[in-house]
């Protein structure tokens, strides 16, 4: 050390011992109240959400037999997958008896397409509203929110006049149509904050370098949109799987969606009461929604932050 | 200054209105082939909003606006010619610095090869040779800002547009790439329009600068010219650092005429009216830059010369400010860093009323 930092940490003769006072970092104690607080409440809260899946998980491993002893919590004394195959290939829902694989390539069916129709028209207007201010377009934007506020039970049954009208009623085109026109309040204003906290310099550039209005979308404003995108196929794949108004309203039991099916399923009165292959259903049906937040959880959160901040 | 002939940009009787809210008024501008023009002013003067509208990226309201004897008022910003600088720089993020220099031409059809040609003659001007295949965000502050210059340079285009490039920079940066574009624009000779807010920008890189406040132009000259002569009390107090001194007071007309204020008497037979003063006892303001007053020894031989003592000392560096009263007004004036000075120390000052400027104080314009 040279002479010079030593000076500089040696104590100055005016400052007696006592005033030295604590230097570093402060100490931290693991058991101290507030860890203990703040970890306790966390755990707890997190055991009350788990608890019903750990139900659910049990439940669908065991047997008939074992399940009417009545030990809701006790782990499955034996193994049994037998539930999970008949929920999804045998179980009976009205005449048809093939299980849950009926719904869940429906859901596909009518999630899929529905999905990419509205998040590829929600963008593209969220991004007109951004960037290209025409005319009017806040009193468009406005009226579009509005619609976000607007019961769906109040619109059902025109709905279903106009599907029967344009000869979609009962067919899953039918119910894509529906999904994604109620999805376009939302995600359109989803994209349109996201364009909006985007700079405006960049979208200027864009137009002094000659892009037009696709070709600032497609080349510029697309590429930098990632996470507000998984934000929206998050937000309606989760929104239309889950759907069951929806699908009871504008399907027939052919084309009925997962989450009807289940419902079917679980609601049956006649016979005995399966447990073990409701909780299997019942899980089967919340697996893509599950499964889509495992896999973005943290593009998701990076997107909400983005697009919400900017009003 | 080069004669207007056929100018290069052409603003006549331009407009822009916000609904109620007029931000430009009628507002004239030609500027010359090849020439540098700075267009300064506080922030939301308008300055960028002009900038906007000459690059067609903003709807005026009224007039025209011609470039290179083209009437473009209606034209896309892509059909002008004109090459744009932003602030932000405005690159796009997910491309290389060599798809960012491309992208106007790869959107025009401009063939490869050219494409190829005008980048490596770009990034050779520039120095951005080594970083064509990196990403905006692995780029500093100053290399942004060269591919963005280097963007405007690529599209071939008659008319630069910088809206203030060097803001977001920090100081020494500031400079480097002040005196860059100077060689830039003396090599290409293209004609630049530059917006900035910094004085300093403004002084040394313009040919000509106009000074706007509240949508209007309120002088447009040589930056010497600005300097010296400033056409009101705003453009006086908005140019200069540190600010020009202002004494409140009034004119006394006669044989020869002075200034009076607060125990002050300044004559004024030196002083170049711009137009008959009148009569007497008008009220105006006396503008005095620091750097023109001296101190001393050196004040004696001055035409005017007053006693007061030193109330704050500012050290700057390369000289020092000296602040006093004068007048019934703080009246600061410069000194070499050598001086000492201390506070309550009698200081001699004097000055040349030839170089100072005189404004009425109900207009506010040069006398």
């Amino acid at each position: 050390m040279s002479d010079h930092a030593v000076s500089l940490s040696a104590p100055s003769p005016s400052i007696n011992a006592d005033a030295w006072g604590p230097s570093g970092p402060k100490p931290r104690h693991v058991f101290s109240r507030r860890n203990i607080f703040l970890y306790g409440t966390l755990i707890l809260v997190a055991l009350y959400y788990l608890l019903p899946l750990y139900v659910m998980v049990v439940t669908s491993l065991k047997g008939m037999p074992e399940i009417r002893l009545g030990n809701i919590f006790s782990p499955p004394l034996e193994i049994t997958f037998e539930p999970w195959v008949k929920a999804w290939s045998t179980a009976c829902t009205g005449l048809n008896c093939d299980g849950l694989s009926r719904g869940f390539w429906n859901s596909v069916r009518i999630t899929v397409p529905s999905v990419i129709l509205s998040i590829a028209i929600a963008s593209v207007n969220g991004y007109a509203l951004a960037n290209w201010r025409f005319k009017g377009a806040d009193t468009f934007f406005i009226i579009l929110i509005v619609g976000a506020f607007i019961p769906y039970q109040v619109m059902i049954y025109p709905i279903v006049i106009i599907l029967r009208e344009i000869g979609l009623y009962g067919s899953l085109s039918g119910l894509v149509i529906v999904h994604s026109i109620f999805g376009m309040p939302i995600l359109t204003l989803l994209f349109r904050n996201y364009f909006t906290s985007m700079p405006e310099e960049l979208f200027r550039a864009a137009r002094v370098d000659g892009a037009g209005f696709w070709g600032i979308y497609l080349r510029i404003m697309l590429p930098m949109s990632l996470p507000i995108f998984v934000v929206a196929v998050i937000l309606q794949v989760t929104g239309i799987w889950n759907d069951f108004l929806f699908g009871v309203v504008y399907t027939r039991p052919d084309t009925y969606p997962m989450t009807v099916q289940l419902n079917n399923i679980v609601n049956s009165v006649q016979g005995v009461k399966e447990y073990n292959v409701n909780m299997a259903a019942t899980i089967l049906t919340g697996l893509v929604p599950l499964v889509i937040y495992f896999i973005s959880g943290r593009l998701f959160v990076r997107g909400i932050a983005a697009g919400a901040v900017k009003g | 200054m080069a004669e207007i002939t056929s100018p290069s940009v052409s603003i006549q009787n331009l407009s822009l209105n916000y609904g109620a809210v007029s931000v430009l008024q009628t507002l004239n501008l030609d500027i010359a082939e090849g020439e540098f023009i700075v267009l300064l002013g506080p922030s939301g003067c308008g300055k960028s909003t002009l900038l906007n509208c000459i690059a067609g990226l903003l709807d005026i309201s009224k007039g025209r606006i011609f470039i290179k004897g083209k009437n473009v008022t209606w034209e896309e910003p892509k059909d002008r010619g004109i090459g744009m600088v932003f602030q932000s720089y405005a690159l796009y993020p997910q491309m290389t610095v060599e798809k960012n220099l491309s992208f106007g031409l790869r959107v025009a059809g401009v063939p490869k090869d050219e494409i190829a040609k005008r980048i490596a003659r770009a990034a050779e001007i520039l120095q951005i040779e080594p970083l064509l295949q990196r990403k905006p965000s692995a780029l500093s502050g100053g290399q942004r800002q060269r591919v963005a210059i280097g963007r405007a340079l690529v599209r071939d285009v008659d008319v630069f547009l910088f809206d203030e490039p060097l803001s977001n920079l920090d100081a020494k940066l500031r400079s480097e790439l002040r005196v860059e574009i100077k060689l830039l624009h003396r090599k290409l000779q293209n004609t630049m329009i530059y917006v900035t807010h910094d004085q300093i920008e403004a002084m040394t890189l313009a040919d000509r600068i106009a000074v706007m406040k509240g949508g209007v132009i309120q002088q447009l000259d040589a930056p010497q010219t600005i300097y010296n002569r400033p056409v009101n009390r705003f453009v006086a107090g908005f140019l200069g650092s540190p600010a020009m001194n202002f004494i409140e007071g009034q004119l006394e007309a006669g044989n020869a005429a002075t200034f009076t204020a607060d125990g002050v008497s300044i004559p004024l037979d030196r002083y170049e009216f711009d137009n008959d003063p009148g009569g007497g006892g008008k009220p105006c303001v006396f503008g005095i830059r620091p750097e023109h007053i001296a101190f001393g020894d050196a004040a004696k031989a001055m035409p005017f010369t007053a006693e007061s003592a030193v109330e704050i000392v500012e050290p700057m560096g390369s000289d020092t400010l000296v602040w006093t009263k004068l007048g019934g007004r703080n009246f600061s004036f410069r000194v070499e860093a050598e001086k000492t000075l201390r506070t309550g120390d009698p200081v001699r000052i004097g000055f040349d009323p030839a170089r100072a400027s005189l404004f009425e104080t109900s207009s506010g314009n040069r006398m």
